[in-house]
């Protein structure tokens, strides 16, 4: 279900589902955890092809977040549609993530 | 019979063979995914979770029994009910299928009629087994006094308290409430949504009001009643409890000073609490700035001061209460929510109102997650 693209001090994960829910979330987590296990620490997971986010799928991508940060690793999240940009400002998603519009060329 | 449990997938390498079971299928409101391959099917089941899967058994390169070989691998498909539907029927393959844990073999020159019925008919078994074992989970959970929501609001004078909730599909979801009254002076609400659906977050959900009423009769009897404190405190536990760790919650917590009609809200993760004004006849979302409850030790709680006049609501809610299921789609849409409550407050049944627009059987059809709201209103 995720799809990864080496970049520049940063590895892309893309999100290969239109509906990020309950019914995906254990999945994404169980295999960003391995990217993570394989040395991967520093994420940015990529929302193109996302069009709903519920909050169990949320709840995996926190839990991502803080094994990262357990192996002094990020993650940042990318390409957010209008809806799920607002959510995450609406719940402060994006004070814990960094959000970025577009990928950068390397990883601030 | 209702919508849910009617996605199905259909394999079948004969194009001809899809189209006609798809619209005999369709007519009875089944939404019908077709494979032309196990290759196909596969790439279906990565994104889809269809409610029962219907397999040819002859087809080129992989066949049917393969196929159920590879869907009883993998744990996320081995449950979906399976059927096969083929015209190979002597007793040998038959028996080799059958004996793959599916649930019927029929043969394809059953008619259609009854092809659909038999199909129909394992649905509403599978769906009556669900709600039974749901009920039994109710019973036992009602016999250990375990609740989420309370069973009523708190009278408290010059105050109206209310709340709505409904459950996910009759599934108890994450979603908790709980008023605590101190010494007719203060009254604390309580609104929270452990992230997650169905079991595990209804189970956390006690957990998570457990540390909450706690936290809450620990800080009144030190003094402290400060919302924001009560919710770092909360936090801190939380983040360092390693059963919880992994669990995250949202919370609005408020408290209500009888006399003064001042809300102090602290908020984690939550949505803003409309707020709508007497005096000023106008609404507006009152925002709080902390992180999800377990998110990191600094929560970044903050308070915020509501002063209620006479007239004022307060409207608090959880986020199922914004996500809808649309033509499109699902999606979550908080300004729209807001804008149908900017209709229905300031009126004397405003409550009332908020329950047809939002809890109507109409509306909550498109409802994707357990939702609660609380309604106040000060005399």
């Amino acid at each position: 279900m995720i799809e990864t693209h080496p970049k520049a001090g940063y590895l892309l994960v893309k999100i290969k589902v239109k509906e990020a829910n309950l019914d995906v979330a254990d999945q994404f987590k169980t295999e960003m955890f391995e990217l993570i296990d394989q040395g991967n620490t520093t994420l940015m997971v990529s929302f193109s092809d996302v069009a709903y986010v519920d909050s169990s799928f949320l709840g995996a991508l926190v839990s991502i977040l803080k094994y990262a940060m357990s192996k002094e690793g990020d993650v940042s999240v990318v390409d957010l549609n209008k809806d799920i940009n607002n959510l995450f400002s609406l719940i402060r998603m994006n004070k814990v993530f960094k959000v970025y519009n577009t990928e950068p060329d390397v990883f601030a | 019979m209702s919508d849910k449990f009617k996605k199905i997938l259909l394999l079948d390498d004969e194009g001809f063979i899809l189209q006609m079971i798809s619209k005999a299928l369709s007519k009875e409101g089944f939404e019908c995914m077709m494979a032309k391959s196990v290759v196909q099917a596969i790439d279906i089941l990565q994104t889809e979770t269809p409610d029962i899967i219907l397999s040819d058994y002859q087809m080129p390169l992989i066949n049917g029994f393969e196929f159920r070989e590879i869907i009883l691998r993998d744990k996320r498909w081995k449950t979906i009910p399976f059927v096969f539907f083929t015209s190979v029927t002597d007793h040998e393959h038959m028996q080799k299928g059958l004996d793959m844990e599916v649930v019927d073999y029929i043969n394809k020159d059953t008619p259609m009629p009854m092809v659909v019925s038999k199909i129909n008919n394992i649905i509403h078994t599978i769906r009556r087994q669900h709600e039974k074992s749901i009920q039994e989970i109710r019973i036992a959970a009602e016999a250990l006094n375990l609740r989420s929501v309370p069973a009523q609001t708190p009278e408290i004078t010059g105050y109206q308290l209310k709340f709505l909730y409904q459950s996910f599909e009759n599934y108890p979801g994450g979603d908790f409430i709980d008023f605590i009254q101190i010494d007719d002076k203060y009254t604390f609400v309580i609104l929270g949504d452990v992230m997650g659906k169905k079991w595990g977050a209804w189970f956390f959900s006690f957990n998570f009001l457990s540390y909450i009423r706690s936290a809450i009769r620990l800080c009144v009897f030190d003094g402290n009643l400060s919302t924001a404190s009560i919710i770092e405190k909360i936090n801190k536990v939380i983040v360092l409890d390693s059963v919880l760790g992994d669990v995250l919650s949202t919370l609005s917590l408020l408290m209500i000073e009888h006399d003064t009609g001042k809300v102090h809200y602290s908020g984690a993760g939550d949505l803003p609490v409309i707020w709508y004004q007497a005096s000023e006849r106008k609404c507006m979302a009152v925002e709080s700035s902390g992180l999800l409850l377990g998110v990191m030790q600094n929560g970044q709680y903050n308070e915020k001061i509501i002063q209620l006049e006479s007239g004022d609501q307060l409207i608090v809610i959880s986020d199922g209460m914004i996500d809808f299921e649309t033509e499109d789609g699902k999606k979550s849409d908080y300004d729209l929510f807001l804008k149908k409550m900017k209709i229905v407050v300031g009126q004397v049944d405003s409550f009332d109102l908020i329950k047809n627009v939002t809890f109507s059987s109409e509306y909550s059809k498109g409802f994707v997650d357990d939702c609660s709201l609380i309604f106040i209103e000060k005399d």
